[in-house]
């Protein structure tokens, strides 16, 4: 009896804590990382449980044989095995984040001094599809890059502290286990606005025009006017994911966003857009080309083709530097850096991906007497792809620039929409009619300019080529032997159903952007509009294919 | 009266016992089929990465155009064709896309 008051009133809550502590386990746990989709709903990264396996070195008898039967398994080296096992430690990490087939050999192998815990792991099952724009999580399940990092608090689970109850032989028991209101809530899934059908096929023809002109980089984007979302958006060379090991920091960066450059002649859409809407141009305005050379601030402008008299159309369709430099003049600095500024360059557009720089644009008091010429025909100013292709799909758009996005959607884990991002309207920059002007003239620069290798069958075209020489590093003056050539334009003209931006980084060879990057917008133009399903604007033609099929 | 008094607080004591042991019977049932829970959830997700691997645009495109000889659809070779449904004159009915394949091209190249 005695012994039973000892027990049971005097040493009670003293007995109870101990108890606690036997019966009772503290983990951490943490819920797995949410998925990321295309807007088709495509799976282009996720979460799955694989095996990690962890030794126990106090407990083990003979680590030499132990490192011999798990290397195999494990594609870890035995002699690093062995050192590892033979540390005066009571636990080592021995392998992390296996793969599931690695798991299933695990099962035979003697599990004296080893354990196997689940550990969540990241996916990227299309490999180096998007990787730019995926970015990628780490080793503890971290956004690192791209989208991972950017939407990390939505995509990361919950983590949360947890009592279980467990046996005498280590086993969970209900019912104060993990309950479904315990267990740690899921990430969020992200609904991307890409398309990984247009994205493999942007991918895919810049891959083949950065091999075939033996170029140093490539970018591609491809928007959609109207709302400003994202289809596609690619830089080569790409790298896969899911083999971090193998990464050069260097290849992670979304060169896309966080790199300016030098945007050269495709500048004049951005002119030719300012010029009209402030009058001091109409498409049959003339302007004498100097016979392909002008003094401009004790330097001198050269034009690839020695040219007269022409109209304002013609200057941007053959993309002549001392017409555009007379624009420019005619503009004035204030007027031509408040439009640049209008269209967005110089500051950030706010797309949702981390990195993105503002670009370089000079506020005019910082001008020499050169570079409103300079900057009429895109030299002196640093843009960004991701701004050149949303500044230009504001004349696609009519005039309103919109605010480029790439979520356009965040779900809980029961698929309830927690967050909807609709297109974002920044300001308008043009009238409609001088965006309706501004496209006839972009259409000529196709059918009749320096831009014909862009045509698409059946569709009308619009778009801008350029050709810009790179800064020499070692000499500080503009390289005559790297270029960075470059197409940006829309389609369908009249209609547009996508806005897209090419850049080829130091083509070998021919570099002009005509021959360069405009077969590049030809090829992924054609495939994507006959992808999405856009007609043709010829009727003689369909009505042909219809008394065929 | 006594022995009935011991017999129900008996029964009692059966009752609470049989209880808590029915209880932890029923939370290793309960944990058996969360394990199974999460087995065939990792099963799931294991299935749902190798259907997106497969599924893969660049993969499609390999085996259609090295195993099965297949090449991409040429300049009108794929014609889309906006009609209204027939029989229904209303402005407000949505138009069928078709998207009709061809292998012939318009010239009469094959």
């Amino acid at each position: 009896m005695f012994r039973l008051v000892t027990l049971q009133v005097l040493q009670a809550a003293e007995l109870t804590i101990k108890a606690d502590r036997q019966h009772q386990k503290t983990v951490s746990l943490e819920g797995a990382r949410g998925a990321i989709v295309d807007r088709h709903e495509k799976v282009l990264a996720m979460n799955m449980e694989v095996p990690s396996v962890f030794g126990v070195p106090t407990a083990l008898e003979s680590p030499a044989q132990t490192a011999r039967s798990l290397s195999p398994v494990l594609r870890v080296r035995t002699d690093e095995l062995e050192r590892k096992l033979r540390q005066d430690r009571g636990f080592v990490w021995l392998a992390r984040k296996l793969d599931p087939e690695q798991g299933r050999r695990l099962e035979h192998l003697p599990k004296e001094g080893i354990g196997v815990v689940m550990e969540g792991r990241r996916f990227y099952p299309k490999g180096p599809l998007l990787s730019h724009v995926l970015g990628f999580a780490g080793m503890d399940g971290e956004g690192l890059e791209g989208i991972e990092r950017r939407y990390e608090s939505d995509l990361r689970g919950e983590r949360r502290v947890t009592i279980l109850q467990r046996d005498a032989l280590g086993r969970t028991v209900f019912p104060k286990g993990l309950t479904a209101e315990q267990s740690p809530a899921p990430g969020h899934q992200l609904v991307l606005t890409i398309d990984e059908v247009i994205q493999y096929i942007v991918e895919k023809e810049l891959e083949a025009a950065v091999t075939r002109t033996h170029a140093k980089s490539g970018m591609a984007i491809v928007l959609e006017p109207s709302s400003g979302a994202l289809l596609a958006l690619a830089v080569n060379p790409r790298f896969d994911p899911n083999s971090l090991s193998t990464l050069e920091p260097s290849r992670w960066r979304n060169r896309a966003l966080t790199d300016a450059y030098e945007p050269g002649s495709t500048m004049k859409a951005i002119l030719a857009a300012a010029a009209i809407e402030e009058r001091v141009m109409k498409p049959n305005t003339l302007i004498y080309g100097e016979q392909g050379r002008m003094a401009v601030a004790n330097t001198v402008i050269h034009d690839h083709e020695k040219l007269g008299w022409v109209s304002f159309a013609q200057v941007i369709q053959k993309s002549s530097n001392i017409g555009a430099a007379k624009v420019g003049m005619e503009l004035g600095e204030q007027r031509l850096h408040r439009y640049l500024q209008a269209f967005g360059f110089g500051q950030r557009t706010e797309i949702d991906l981390p990195g993105e720089t503002g670009g370089l644009l000079k506020v005019p008091r910082e001008w020499s007497r050169r570079t409103l010429a300079s900057m009429s025909m895109g030299q002196e100013i640093g843009v960004t792809p991701i701004q050149m292709v949303a500044a230009v799909s504001a004349i696609a758009n009519g005039g309103v620039l919109m605010k480029p996005y790439i979520v356009s959607e965040i779900r809980d884990a029961q698929g309830n929409v927690t967050k909807q991002v609709l297109p974002h309207v920044k300001r308008r920059v043009i009238s409609p009619e001088t965006a309706r002007t501004v496209t006839q003239i972009l259409e000529g620069v196709v059918t009749d300019g320096t831009g014909g290798k862009a045509a698409i069958e059946g569709f009308r075209v619009a778009g801008k080529t350029g050709t810009a020489q790179k800064i020499d590093p070692r000499t500080g003056t503009y390289s005559a032997s790297q270029f960075v050539s470059s197409f940006v334009g829309y389609a369908p003209a009249d209609n547009p159903k996508l806005a897209m931006i090419v850049i080829i980084d130091e083509p070998h060879g021919e570099a002009w952007g005509g021959a360069v990057a405009a077969p590049v917008f030809n090829r992924i133009g054609e495939q994507v509009l006959n992808y999405l399903g856009v007609s043709s604007h010829e009727p003689v033609r369909l009505a042909m294919a219809s008394s065929r099929s | 009266m006594k022995i009935l008094a011991g017999a129900a607080g008996l029964c009692l004591v059966f009752v609470f016992v049989w209880e808590r042991v029915d209880i932890v019977r029923v939370g290793y049932q309960v944990e058996r089929l969360k394990v199974e829970k999460v087995r065939l959830e990792r099963e799931r997700d294991q299935l749902r990465v190798k259907f997106s691997t497969l599924s893969a645009p660049d993969r499609i495109a390999k085996v259609a155009t090295e195993r099965l000889g297949m090449t991409p659809p040429q300049n009108g070779q794929v014609i889309v064709v906006q009609a209204r449904p027939t029989g229904v004159p209303s402005p407000q009915a949505v138009p069928v896309q078709v998207r009709v394949a061809s292998n012939q091209l318009f010239d009469g190249r094959r």
